[in-house]
């Protein structure tokens, strides 16, 4: 039988060095962010039961899950996503806690990826979830918050806000069944006009000609112009018109040019009821950061109240650091005690880093070895510790 | 970072149909017409660097950013799939997707599990779940058309232009499956993060290819 000692699984890997510390450097730097926000961090468990997201509504499609039994052959789940574990938390355990709360994650989830894609079965996320609280302001929260984040990554990012209810909104208007509903929803989400195009030269309303536009509806601020001539009922522009003032909001925070605006963002399987967006960085084929208003999902868990996140895929945004290079850097001191001062030099060890330094203690036989090593590491400094307790400090030639 | 738009062309009949185009929007194609072996080909005078490659890989460069645009065939997005927009469809290399046989047979008679074979088993699983039909699916390499003649399949699923292979083997399509023609896939960060300059090449792409129905 093949063995598979030597592999990591397909989807997964390990990381070293500058890859933990490009990864280290966007979660911190979140962390900092949210949490000078005032939110406060939960962990949820890697396992879930399947039940958590397999329930009324179905966001998940299971053959993407990673599925395995417990000792009672109850079907678990590696933790595919991190909202839904967060919805489930805040009608639980945080059931006494008043609204609004805030909260932030840094977490990996796993998701069955067509084999030989390249993509990650295991990715770190970071984010944030407010659960409750007055939805005009947390949304124009939740979004600045984005914007900082993307920040983080990349300053020359893109964050793009969209609305799933224009199309929640048209759709029944046009009388079509479930099944051409869905290829009007995937003709607008991948933008394919020409097939959109064609379902809709069928019909002869407003709601199919403004159906036929919302992909071309992207960009800058001239959308809203160019949007306002397909709305139609007072509903429809009463949403362009809070689309609009949270995009100025958001434009007055941030670099208006990093904000954009795409009336075609309508993606399926999620648990979004209105406000959705997407953050793109250089150098990442896919958003780094996806988030959304979900009014419906903590009341599918038993609490009804609206919410608004966002997560980061942290790994995407790693990557990106590591391509542009991170230092690790070298520990200043290489401190190496002789036969017999074994002790004495990790007390020394010590006292280098209380006055701030950060050291390297040698296990290694000679002071010749140790010196190489220090030499091949870029450490500039060796400490050579003799049995007497006296130091001798040498300066490394690189 | 690459400030550039790559465009990934599928190699063969579409690239020579697509540097067709090229042409007429007035861009230097000279280095793709003598191209050698090179596989990265730029435009003088543009922004624009073109990379040549098989069908299936369109997609995945396309996918994964390191392509901003691609021309790729309808039948391989469909049986690959995968996230990016599907912007235009530019009108050459229109064939179809077709269910084919034995002359005279009729693929639907009977109880038994029909057994199909054919190039493109996504498009083959997702045609007959359409239908909630049961069939074993065999994976062909090369020419489909002998599997049912020496009796490993009922049918099969492939890619009809003219019809004449299957004609000259004693084969006949049963039913039309999907239209197929050239498809100009964008991937879906390049065209927020570079809006202006692919919507511009996507436009004069639109306004230059054959089919004005778009």
């Amino acid at each position: 039988m093949k063995r598979y000692d030597l592999l990591t699984p397909e989807g997964t890997r390990d990381l070293l060095f500058e890859e933990c510390a490009a990864k280290r450097a966007v979660t911190e730097g979140l962390t900092d962010l949210f949490e000078s926000y005032g939110y406060s961090e939960v962990m949820t468990p890697g396992l879930e039961f399947f039940d958590v997201f397999n329930g009324k509504v179905r966001y998940f499609p299971q053959e993407t899950m990673y599925k395995l039994v417990d000792g009672k052959n109850r079907l678990m789940v590696l933790r595919p996503d991190n909202t839904m574990p967060i919805a489930r938390l805040a009608a639980t355990r945080l059931r006494g806690e008043q609204l609004p709360l805030k909260l932030f994650y840094n977490q990996s989830i796993f998701v069955v990826n067509p084999k030989n894609s390249g993509r990650d079965d295991e990715f770190t996320q970071s984010g944030i979830e407010i659960l409750g609280g007055k939805s005009g302001a947390a949304d124009i929260e939740a979004l600045s918050l984005a914007a900082k984040a993307l920040a983080v990554c990349d300053e020359d990012y893109r964050l793009e806000i969209g609305d799933n209810g224009f199309f929640r909104e048209l759709i029944p208007q046009l009388g079509a069944d479930e099944e051409l509903a869905e290829s009007i929803r995937e003709f607008i989400e991948t933008k394919n006009y020409p097939a959109l195009g064609e379902i809709m030269s069928g019909y002869d309303s407003k709601a199919a000609a403004a159906i036929g536009k919302l992909p071309e509806l992207f960009g800058g601020a001239e959308v809203f112009a160019e949007a306002e001539k397909y709305m139609f009922t007072d509903s429809l522009r009463e949403r362009l018109r809070e689309l609009k003032a949270l995009y100025d909001s958001i434009c007055g925070i941030c670099p208006a040019d990093r904000i954009r605006v795409d009336l075609g963002l309508v993606h399926k399987k999620n648990y979004y009821t209105g406000i959705l967006f997407r953050g793109y960085v250089q150098g990442y084929g896919r958003p780094v950061l996806s988030g959304g208003r979900y009014d419906k999902l903590l009341g599918d868990f038993g609490r009804e109240a609206a919410a608004i996140g966002f997560a980061v895929n942290v790994e995407a945004a790693a990557k990106v650091l590591y391509a542009r290079g991170v230092g690790v850097p070298a520990p200043d001191v290489l401190v190496h005690g002789e036969q017999g001062a074994e002790t004495a030099a990790l007390k020394h060890c010590g006292e280098l880093i209380s006055e701030g330094l950060t050291v390297y203690h040698s296990l290694f036989e000679c002071p010749k070895c140790a010196a190489e090593y220090a030499k091949a590491h870029n450490i500039r400094r060796i400490d050579i510790v003799s049995a007497d307790g006296s130091v001798k400090s040498e300066e490394v030639r690189q | 970072m690459n400030s550039k738009v790559r465009i990934a062309l599928t190699k063969g009949r579409i690239e020579s149909k697509a540097v067709e185009l090229l042409d007429r929007i007035g861009y230097d194609t000279s280095e793709l017409k003598n191209k050698g072996r090179r596989l990265i080909l730029s435009i003088p005078n543009e922004d624009i660097e073109v990379v040549l490659a098989k069908a299936a890989d369109v997609i995945t460069y396309v996918e994964h950013g390191v392509c901003d645009i691609g021309v790729v065939g309808k039948d391989t997005i469909m049986e690959h799939g995968g996230k990016f927009f599907e912007v235009l469809d530019l009108g050459f290399g229109r064939c179809k997707f077709a269910l084919a046989g034995k002359k005279g047979g009729s693929f639907y008679d009977g109880y038994g599990v029909k057994t199909v074979a054919t190039k493109y088993p996504a498009v083959t699983r997702a045609f007959f779940e359409s239908k909630g039909m049961d069939v074993d699916i065999v994976k062909i390499e090369g020419s489909v058309e002998l599997a049912p003649l020496v009796g490993l399949s009922d049918g099969i699923v492939d890619i009809v232009e003219t019809g004449t292979t299957l004609k000259e083997n004693g084969l006949d399509v049963f039913e039309d499956v999907a239209p197929i023609s050239a498809r100009l896939i964008v991937n879906t960060v390049s065209m927020k993060l570079k809006q202006e300059r692919v919507s511009e090449i996507v436009r004069l792409i639109k306004e230059n290819c054959d089919d004005k129905n778009n």
